[in-house]
């Protein structure tokens, strides 16, 4: 019977000891230039952001310098129009924007990702409960309740904005999963390990969710730079955390004190360039670690 | 006996109401016996092949009961149903291709079930390493992700896994349709090898395939429109079969270097009855050559001779 006819894997020959996954995973991550373009600049933001404030001796909204003075070797991005030391704004804001993000687009992934594998693998009506409850929260004014929540709050830090704007942001994410999950569930795979009688949730995570993982990583990164952009928003109206940086609000205030008209570049560039690399290199980190984590995309 | 289905009667629920899927399903399977099953697209076999692991959510168990080696099998009970499964009962699926996720070692995924059904892994890695030998599969095929092998392979994967527990029944459900004539072959031949070492007891093997069937099966049973017709040794069916559509059945089917010459194959005119409202009596009769008065009555599935099985006035 070993010499089936047919049966071409029988000719191949077994090259060495099989590697183990981990070490397997690697190989490919260190070929990928997409992970390695995407993980380098993330990191190397996110270093500047951990890092660089140690390096900066005053408050990033204090009026220093010049008024408008465009970049030099003093101030090397700058001053904004009342003095302030733009590349102290810009790492002190980078940290913001990286917590808000991380806290915010964490809440709502975890809330939105649970929300919508179960929906999606139960059906019946857990569905039909579980949508009902994510369509509210969707058609809810966010900003308003946003508004409403932290005007009560006493204590208005990075990371309870992020935990509220989590709460507010998942409905979306929610139903983008509900919607890959229900189509998942119904594959030949998920139904033979539902007849093996496994656990739902052991089902979800290793049959369902790794053949949508990047899936996942994108829904994280797109609320990622959402909750960076409703942070902005707060923080403009004056519900940010108190004496608060964050590239968002530097981006708001340059357009709100004319920056844009005073042809003051300086000013609007970074953070708006800021928010624009972090969150494209986190997806082209995700087209990267698709292609690393999914045996289909890989190349030799 | 290994397996005495009786009178098994599953629906389908729908908006319009229930589709007489399986109406009264009786046989017998014995110990070592393979068994094909055939007849049109919609006759039931799959439904049937689905009864004896699992009703998915729109089945529903209307009558009948099923006995494996002498113990009732609650196929209505989801939960009772569970121990059973790859141990009694097992299943390699129409779908045996798309029937590994994607993202998953081959290893790693069998670990995985083995574990779901309550197995130590280590304690049948031999045994698993012997089987895929058998199949003509390299253990490293374990170290593999399914898109690494062709669809051959992976069927024979699904095989040695589906049999891993030693079942005392397998559902075979269409394996061989996606496969090209060599590879069918080989498939089959393992199963009949899998048969005879005892790895399953015995074996239901749906197919619309009767020339495969013939090859390996010890007896064929027909269905038609939710009913059994038919059921007799691989050899009489093929040869001398006695029910009117079993025989235009087998007349329907080309022989190998048949010409047009020869005469033009022969069809069955018709098409089978609808199962949402199924006509009373004998389903077959509005396209029965034969058919007369009598056939308003159901026709009861009689054994004609030892062995063999038929439902129709005109055979009893």
């Amino acid at each position: 019977m070993s010499n089936v006819a047919g049966a071409p894997g029988t000719a191949e020959k077994s090259d060495g000891a099989a590697a183990k996954r981990g070490s397997e995973a690697l190989h490919y991550a260190r070929r990928n230039p997409k992970l390695l373009i995407g993980l380098g600049i993330v990191l190397g933001l996110l270093l500047l952001g951990i890092i660089a404030p140690f390096f900066v001796d005053h408050d990033p909204n204090e009026y220093i310098g010049p008024q408008g003075q465009a970049p030099d070797g003093e101030y090397w991005m700058g001053t904004t129009s009342f003095g302030q030391d733009i590349w102290a704004q810009f790492v002190y804001g980078l940290r913001a924007t990286f917590l808000i993000g991380i806290f915010g687009g964490g809440v709502a992934f975890v809330i939105g990702t649970a929300v919508g594998f179960v929906a999606g693998y139960k059906g019946g009506i857990i569905d039909e409960i579980l949508n009902m409850l994510t369509n509210v929260v969707l058609v809810l004014p966010a900003l308003v309740v946003l508004i409403v929540v932290t005007a009560y709050l006493e204590v208005r830090g990075l990371f309870v904005q992020g935990v509220f704007i989590g709460l507010t942001s998942w409905p979306w994410a929610a139903r983008a999963v509900r919607s890959q999950a229900l189509s998942l569930a119904n594959r030949d795979y998920v139904d033979l390990a539902r007849l093996s009688g496994r656990r739902t949730w052991k089902i979800i995570t290793s049959e369902i969710a790794p053949n949508m993982s990047s899936y996942l990583v994108m829904s994280f990164i797109l609320l990622f730079g959402g909750a960076i952009l409703i942070a902005a928003g707060l923080d403009f109206i004056g519900l940010g955390p108190s004496n608060g940086v964050s590239l968002g609000l530097m981006l708001e205030s340059a357009v709100g004190w004319g920056a844009l008209q005073r042809g003051m570049w300086w000013w609007f560039i970074p953070p708006g360039l800021g928010i624009t690399v972090i969150v494209a290199s986190l997806y082209i980190l995700n087209v990267g670690l698709d292609e690393v984590f999914n045996p289909k995309l890989r190349e030799l | 006996m290994t397996l005495r289905v009786n009178d098994l009667k599953v629906y389908y629920q729908t908006l319009r109401g229930d589709v007489h899927a399986l109406d009264g399903v009786t046989f017998d399977l014995a110990d070592g016996e393979i068994m094909g099953l055939a007849g049109e697209s919609g006759c039931g076999k799959t439904t049937l092949g689905k009864s004896l692991i699992r009703l998915d959510s729109r089945m529903k168990h209307v009558g009948g009961t099923i006995e494996l080696d002498g113990k009732n099998v609650p196929i209505a009970d989801e939960k009772a149903m569970v121990p059973l499964r790859y141990h009694e009962i097992s299943l390699i699926p129409q779908y045996a291709m798309s029937a590994l996720n994607p993202t998953r070692k081959i290893g790693r995924m069998i670990k995985d079930l083995m574990k779901a059904r309550g197995v130590d892994p280590a304690s049948i890695e031999d045994e698993l390493h012997r089987r895929l030998e058998l199949v003509g599969l390299e253990q490293d095929v374990l170290n593999r992700f399914p898109i690494e092998l062709s669809g051959g392979m992976k069927q024979r994967v699904v095989m040695v896994i589906s049999t891993l527990l030693n079942p005392s029944l397998l559902i075979a459900d269409e394996v061989t349709s996606a496969l090209d004539v060599s590879t069918q072959r080989a498939v089959a031949e393992s199963m009949v090898e899998f048969r005879d070492r005892g790895f399953v007891k015995s074996m239901v093997f749906v197919t619309h395939d009767l020339s495969l069937v013939y090859q390996m099966a010890d007896t064929i049973m027909v269905m038609y429109a939710g009913h059994v017709v038919e059921k007799a040794s691989a050899k009489t069916i093929v040869n001398e079969p006695k029910h009117p559509y079993t025989q235009m059945l087998i007349s329907a089917l080309p022989e190998v270097g048949s010409t047009e010459e020869q005469g033009r194959l022969e069809g069955i005119p018709g098409k089978p009855p609808g199962l949402l409202d199924p006509p009373t009596g004998c389903r077959f009769k509005d396209r029965c050559p034969l058919a007369f008065s009598k056939c308003s009555e159901r026709p009861p599935l009689v054994e004609i001779e030892p062995g063999h099985w038929a439902a129709c006035w005109k055979t009893g």
